[in-house]
């Protein structure tokens, strides 16, 4: 599904953040990137999702050579690809619903057929009693759980989380993990970077360990 | 195409709602544009108003044919046969006792005429030709002033000429105000634009990571600064229609005292259609050189 070969990124400065990175991620897999923070977890997801482009090597999403893909071509690589965000990044000027159909809009799908899947997904987080709220309202675990959702209502096939449950308190990180677990058995490939350790021995899976640019892949 | 039609819906919808949830900024930005859109179309209106007052005055262009002091009867009687020819439509002799009577009766000159020892005055022909082109008057009244015993003839178009050309420069000048307010439209509309890219800086950044196109988020943009400019469209006819029954009244009353049943002219719906399906195209240029530009800057800042 995910390949990195020989991939290197250096940021303008000369700060490089990843140097002859390679590995590869099975459709299906649960895999967990660690490392200090600055190690390059954060760059390396956002080599897939060609937020960023490397500066040497290959990095290829389902057969497609991410790094060389047409600005044209990105956004319908993006919607293939549900990505969760440490800080949410959901938009405050709408409700809960509003945020998690943003997705199938994009998509140009059918407004009451976006609703209803949208809904769908919102009560697998268990946010539906709040799905008219404005997500300023809500608990920093709701808000990512509302992001979850928005990650989710297109039914990617991968889900890229970068430090999902970073400002969540054990419980709330705890009911975060245990939902993508559920995802994980359905199918979904997921790539989390975090440095819960907790989630990662309770989940299990395979742990790829980032250090200053450099992998380390130990086996949970 | 139906997931075509429903990005158009929807992005209209959005840009409809980015409208109403800041009304006094609409209503600025549209009075802006509609004063700025109502000073060449007024332009505009005043000119077809003056070429229609122009066509009410007496199109018929006249010569007047001065005759030699010394002419002889013969030379008299030759001018009267050329004058019954049929390019003339009406020829009426003036003999110029006739000619310093009427000068006399008109007040401010009687004082003059009282101190004349002899009539200084010509005998004249006030004539009419039956054609009134340029080619045609120019060519009667060269012919006339050839004949012998005509000491001088006189083509009385000048006026509607000039005035036809003082009108040739005001629809120059429609033009050119149209293009630099034209400009002006484009300027407003995209600096509008602009604040609300900024404002939805968020919401361009979040839709980029999870696939939106530009286009997508173009869009509702366009439609923003197309319906913009169409109220700005709005507002100008608003301003013209005020400003058309303010001056409705001292303008007839000036046509009255000419004797005239001259009224202003209303701007067709061809006219209106015109204006407004401009000022949204204006607006929507605005907008996309606005969010193009803002798109790229927002594209460096993941």
């Amino acid at each position: 599904m995910i390949s990195f070969s020989q991939v290197t990124k250096r940021f303008p400065g000369g700060h490089e953040a990843l140097s002859g990175v390679s590995f590869s991620v099975e459709q299906g897999e649960l895999v967990f990137l660690t490392g200090h923070s600055g190690a390059g977890k954060s760059t390396l997801l956002k080599l897939i999702a060609a937020i960023e482009r490397p500066t040497s090597g290959v990095v290829s999403v389902s057969g497609q050579n991410v790094g060389r893909l047409s600005r044209l071509a990105v956004p319908y690589l993006r919607r293939n690809i549900g990505l969760v965000f440490q800080d949410h990044k959901l938009l405050f000027d709408r409700s809960v619903i509003e945020n998690v159909v943003l997705p199938l809009d994009i998509a140009g799908i059918d407004r009451r057929e976006s609703l209803k899947r949208a809904r769908a997904v919102i009560d697998k987080v268990g946010l539906l009693p709040r799905e008219k709220a404005n997500p300023v309202s809500l608990s920093g675990g709701e808000q990512q759980r509302v992001c979850i959702a928005r990650a989710l209502v297109s039914r990617p096939a991968l889900l890229l989380a970068d430090e999902p449950t970073g400002n969540l308190d054990a419980g709330y990180a705890a009911d975060i993990m245990s939902m993508f677990r559920d995802f994980h058995q359905v199918g979904t490939t997921l790539l989390i970077a975090t440095h819960d350790e907790r989630a990662i021995s309770a989940l299990g899976g395979r742990t790829l360990h980032l250090n200053q640019g450099k992998i380390v892949e130990a086996a949970a | 195409m139906i997931s075509w039609l429903r990005h158009q819906k929807h992005a209209l919808t959005a840009a409809l709602n980015r409208l109403g949830t800041q009304p006094v900024s609409t209503l600025l930005t549209a009075l802006a544009m509609g004063v700025a859109i109502s000073l060449p179309s007024g332009l505009y209106l005043g000119l077809v108003n003056l070429s229609q007052v122009a066509g009410q005055l007496p199109a018929q262009p006249e010569i007047s044919i001065f005759l030699d002091a010394r002419i002889s009867d013969a030379q008299k009687q030759a001018i009267g046969a050329r004058l019954k020819q049929s390019d003339i439509a009406e020829a009426h002799f003036v003999p110029k006792d006739k000619a310093l009577a009427m000068l006399s009766a008109s007040q401010d000159l009687s004082d003059i005429t009282a101190g004349l020892t002899q009539n200084p005055l010509p005998d004249a022909w006030v004539v009419q030709p039956h054609g009134t082109s340029r080619e045609e008057l120019a060519r009667v009244a060269g012919e006339l002033g050839k004949l012998p015993g005509v000491a001088e003839t006189h083509l009385d178009s000048q006026w509607a000429e000039r005035l036809q050309a003082i009108l040739a420069i005001g629809r120059a000048g429609v033009w050119l105000l149209a293009g630099l307010f034209a400009i002006a439209l484009i300027a407003i509309s995209g600096n509008a634009i602009r604040a609300q890219v900024l404002a939805r800086r968020d919401e361009i950044l979040v839709s980029r990571l999870i696939g939106a196109t530009d286009r997508y988020i173009r869009r509702p943009f366009l439609y923003l600064g197309a319906l913009q400019g169409l109220f700005g469209g709005l507002a100008a006819i608003g301003v013209l229609a005020i400003a058309g029954g303010y001056l409705r009244v001292p303008v007839a009353h000036l046509a009255d005292l000419y004797g005239s049943s001259f009224h202003l002219i209303r701007p067709t719906a061809i006219e209106v259609v015109s204006v407004l399906g401009l000022t949204a195209g204006f607006g929507w240029i605005g907008a996309w050189l606005s969010v193009t530009r803002a798109l790229r800057q927002v594209e460096g800042t993941h």
